[in-house]
């Protein structure tokens, strides 16, 4: 219990610290919110009027107080570009609120195809004693792993959209119309994320057990009469999983903050998207609450690797 | 209960009946008809490298075969390949190994991994040297004992669980649920040798090979083991192939021993026959080698003629401040500063005739008497911060040395003898000034105190050469203080002045660590230490890696150079033979106090306090 309450203070510390960066961030940058709603071309008392609007015309420390708190109350702000009607701005958590699910299930689906595909394909590259599959095996992960993800996405397009005729490419139905179609189309995606990091995976897995291959225990676990299989299964891959949990947590917390490239290339509307066109035209209370909610995804995927840990290894003091 | 109660179900190779015949027999009878094991002629070879060579050895029931031999003699080669544990790489170019007239390898022919399984933990099994990494660390112990029960025999759930549990109860365990569902790290070193030693013995095989089972253990630990495979042995009446480095261990155990040498047995026969008439060079010099109490301690001092040891007067008491000792102090001052200079000048490979000249001069005025102590550790304790380096919880301080008070005096041995985790290490670490977390007073006269470790293996960088490791203190004292600054050349000839002192060549000023055995490392972390000149030495655990021949000239080494250097050693180690081979005066530690301390011979003779007499019993 204790635990959880340190780690809740850590992760309450660093949300507020990178608020405040964040919003520093957005002081020192060049580049003003004004001039990119209003057009170089606007006068002076309309750019000024658009600044009392926004609230741009108060001390910096006062704005961060009153966003801050407004946030801490569940209002996320308004985004400076995107309204609702005509004479209303969108607000922050509505427009996130639409685009966040498309990116987590698109982790989620990546995530699945990660670790049914990697632990098994890590654990019979260790068993392997031929040296065809070692080979093989050697050379498809380096390639999977060297191909930009860009590239991998138009090849997943081509291959199984043009040449195969399993989805249709830019076809994407929203997840309030079509669930079912909503996730079959994310399986493309999905996939050219996951193509790298299973590559990634399944070699850190295939080294991690051919050390752990070495301890001793193994050799008591053969002295007891163990198969080679009860012995992978039973004693090793428990053991070699804890640097993998560790990268899997790396790749989570990437992948949950939104595939830009993959977004982009499949016309997914999700987070990574919106991030980069917010920066782009200043809007900066969209950018500041993304940042706030990676930050926490990472934290908190953090967090679930720390538990993760002490369920696999008991040497870790317990919870 | 008895071997005809075992679950394991009988394969048809094992129609037979065993006898069980008395000790006494077995012994008279080098050769019956029935041998158990029988390995003819056997050669292994790694690539192109034999690591056993035409190896005979034979063992019938209830008897405990002793291979002795140091690291690299092919002994655990060869119980590895009796065991069908060896590693694939290796081939077996000669002979066969037979269990009960089955062939189970042969040469030429490939492991058969399902015959063996069918042997491997029913029928012979064994316990390894290290019973921390030898146990999963991720399973419960309870389990990985079942574990054989589930390989090898029809026995279910709460059955299974009662025979475990009765597995623990006969190998001495206590509370033996809660050790069942505990985790290798939450036991004990001997709590988890038990285990292992459970898990060899729960379905009675005939035979159990125990490769170092004690290595690992501290003394008093050590003795409870070896006791229990007695017992095992005893009352199972299996075979055993004891492995061990150690002479001593093996003639309380075995009644035969095989002497391994480079890969081929030199000789076998009898325990005491080995003991009594060794008939090798080799063996003789194994026996030698042996650190006893029975043979003189050669002292560095004594055969210098220095007469009495330093630092202890006749009573084995210190003498601590009187009148001659105050003149004495006076003058040693003098030359502990000469010293110093010295030692600046020899490491700079200027003047280094005069050096030994000083040197000489030095010995002189240690003989005339050093009363005044080159470290002084008054009223010490020493704590040792929790690790949990977090922002919230306040570190625990946890005291680990209690009000701990010596002198160091200069050109003496001072042995710190004790368990592991007595805090004789933290003690070490407080003197060296690697752990600030102290209250007391810690006074030394030397700049700088250096320090030999253990582990020559992991001690050394293994990317540098050995040249630049040995300059190294060198670089960082000049970095300290300007005073040291000496060029490159003057590092390089002060290194390989050191390395000729530790008894090395030239050519391995280049080489890596790798290229290095273990003992010619430990030359390397010595010079690594005295090439500063520091005066005094810490030495924690310094031969206990190595094997007996080689634990035998570095100690002789370590003794050379204190005469020649006039140093003084704080001397570390579990193994009372050693100190007592080292040292002049002995502290014993336990539980974070120094219990007792006094002049090596004393404390041997007539030690005072209960636990001392244990660990001497040891």
């Amino acid at each position: 219990m204790k635990y959880f309450i340190k780690k809740l203070i850590t992760l309450i510390m660093t949300l507020f610290l990178v608020s405040v960066a964040a919003f520093l961030a957005f002081q020192i940058i060049p580049g003003d919110v004004v001039t990119s709603i209003l057009g170089t071309e606007a006068t002076p008392e309309r750019e000024e009027q658009l600044r009392e609007e926004l609230g741009l015309n108060k001390p910096p420390v006062e704005r961060y107080f009153n966003w801050v708190t407004d946030v801490l109350r569940g209002d996320l702000g308004e985004s400076y570009r995107f309204s609702k009607s005509m004479n209303e701005m969108m607000p922050v958590a509505e427009l996130i609120g639409d685009k966040l699910p498309v990116t987590l299930w698109l982790a989620a689906v990546s995530l699945v195809l990660i670790i049914v595909i990697a632990i098994p394909l890590g654990v019979l590259w260790a068993r392997s004693s031929s040296h065809f599959l070692d080979a093989v095996l050697g050379v498809v992960t380096q390639v999977s792993m060297a191909v930009p993800s860009f590239f991998l996405g138009i090849l997943v397009t081509y291959l199984f959209g043009i040449l195969l005729k399993f989805f249709a490419p830019g076809s994407y139905v929203s997840y309030q119309e079509d669930f079912g179609g909503f996730l079959k189309y994310l399986l493309f995606p999905a996939l050219s994320i996951a193509i790298p990091k299973i590559a990634m995976t399944a070699r850190f897995l295939r080294n991690s057990m051919l050390t752990e291959l070495q301890a001793d225990y193994v050799r008591t676990a053969y002295s007891k009469g163990c198969t080679k299989r009860r012995v992978m299964y039973g004693h090793v891959l428990r053991n070699a999983m804890m640097p993998v949990v560790t990268f899997l947590g790396m790749i989570i917390a990437e992948i949950v903050a939104g595939s830009i490239v993959i977004e982009q290339v499949f016309g997914l509307p999700g987070i990574g998207r919106l991030l980069i066109s917010s920066i782009s035209t200043r809007d900066f209370p969209v950018v500041e609450i993304l940042i706030l909610y990676i930050t926490f995804v990472v934290i908190f995927v953090y967090f679930l690797v720390d538990i993760l840990y002490r369920v696999i290894d008991p040497r870790i003091s317990e919870v | 209960m008895g071997r005809r109660d075992s679950p394991v179900s009988p394969a048809p190779v094992f129609c037979k009946l065993r006898k069980v015949r008395g000790m006494q027999e077995c012994r008279m009878s080098g050769r019956m008809e029935d041998i158990m094991i029988r390995i003819e002629d056997l050669s292994v070879a790694f690539g192109d490298t034999e690591a056993v060579k035409h190896v005979n050895l034979e063992l019938i029931d209830g008897e405990v075969l002793g291979v002795v031999g140091e690291s690299g003699s092919g002994k655990s080669v060869t119980a590895l390949t009796l065991m069908g544990l060896v590693a694939d790489s290796a081939q077996v170019t000669s002979g066969r190994v037979l269990f009960d007239d089955v062939v189970l390898r042969e040469a030429g022919k490939p492991c058969d991994k399902a015959l063996y399984r069918q042997y491997q933990g029913a029928r012979m099994s064994m316990v390894f040297q290290e019973p921390m990494t030898s146990l999963n660390p991720t399973q419960r112990v309870g389990k990985q004992v079942e574990e054989m029960l589930r390989l090898h025999t029809e026995l279910r759930g709460e059955d299974r669980k009662q025979k475990v549990l009765e597995a623990f109860r006969s190998v001495g365990l206590r509370e033996v649920e809660k050790v069942y569902s505990c985790y290798p790290h939450q036991l004990s070193g001997g709590m988890r040798q038990r285990v292992m030693i459970a898990m060899a013995v729960i379905l009675h095989p005939r035979l159990i090979v125990a490769d170092e089972p004690t290595t690992a253990l501290d003394v008093t630990i050590q003795n409870q083991i070896i006791e229990l495979l007695r017992e095992i042995n005893q009352k199972q009446n299996n075979a055993m192939l004891f492995i061990t480095h150690d002479l001593n261990l093996a003639r309380r155990l075995c009644n035969r021993i095989a002497v391994m040498k480079d890969g081929e047995v030199v000789e076998l026969g009898e325990t005491e026959e080995i003991f009594q008439n060794p008939r090798e060079a080799y063996t003789k010099r194994l026996i030698e080698a042996v650190p006893s109490r029975v043979k003189r301690r050669r002292n560095a001092a004594a055969e210098s003629g220095m007469g009495e040891p330093a630092g202890s007067g006749p009573d084995g008491k210190i003498p601590a401040g009187g009148e001659a000792a105050e003149k004495a102090g006076t003058e040693q001052e003098e030359c502990a500063v000469q010293g110093w200079n010295t030692g600046r000048e020899q490491g700079a490979g200027l003047e280094r005739s005069a050096g030994q000249e000083k040197s000489a001069g030095l010995q002189e005025c240690a003989v005339q008497g050093y009363r005044k102590p080159i470290l002084r550790v008054r009223n010490l304790s020493v704590y040792y911060k929790d690790g949990d380096n977090s922002l919230f919880s306040r570190r625990k301080k946890q005291c680990v040395v209690f009000g701990a008070e010596f002198e160091l005096y200069p050109g003496e041995s001072l042995g710190l003898v004790g368990e592991s985790g007595c805090g004789k290490t933290s003690l070490s670490k407080a003197i060296l000034g690697m752990n600030r977390e102290v209250e007391g007073e810690i006074v030394h006269t030397t700049l700088r105190p250096q320090m030999i470790f253990q582990d020559p293996y992991s001690s050394l960088n293994p990317t540098k050469t050995i040249g630049w490791q040995l300059m190294e203190p060198l670089r960082a004292r000049a970095a300290l203080d300007q005073a040291f600054a000496m060029t490159r050349e003057e590092m390089e000839t002060a290194a390989y002045d050191m390395l000729h002192k530790v008894g090395m060549e030239d050519k391995y000023f280049h080489r890596k660590p790798s290229q290095l055995s273990g003992g010619q490392r430990q030359r390397v972390s010595i010079g690594q230490a005295l090439i500063t000149h520091p005066g005094m030495i810490v030495a924690d655990e310094p031969v206990s890696a190595l094997d007996v021949t080689i634990q035998a000239q570095i100690m002789e080494l370590m003794q050379k150079l204190q005469q020649e250097m006039h140093l003084s050693y704080l001397f570390i180690s579990h193994d009372i033979n050693v100190v007592y081979r080292m040292c002049d005066r002995i502290m014993v530690m336990k539980d974070g106090r120094i219990i007792e301390s006094g002049e090596t011979e004393e404390i041997f003779n007539h030690p005072r306090e209960a636990y001392t007499k244990m660990l001497l019993g040891a």
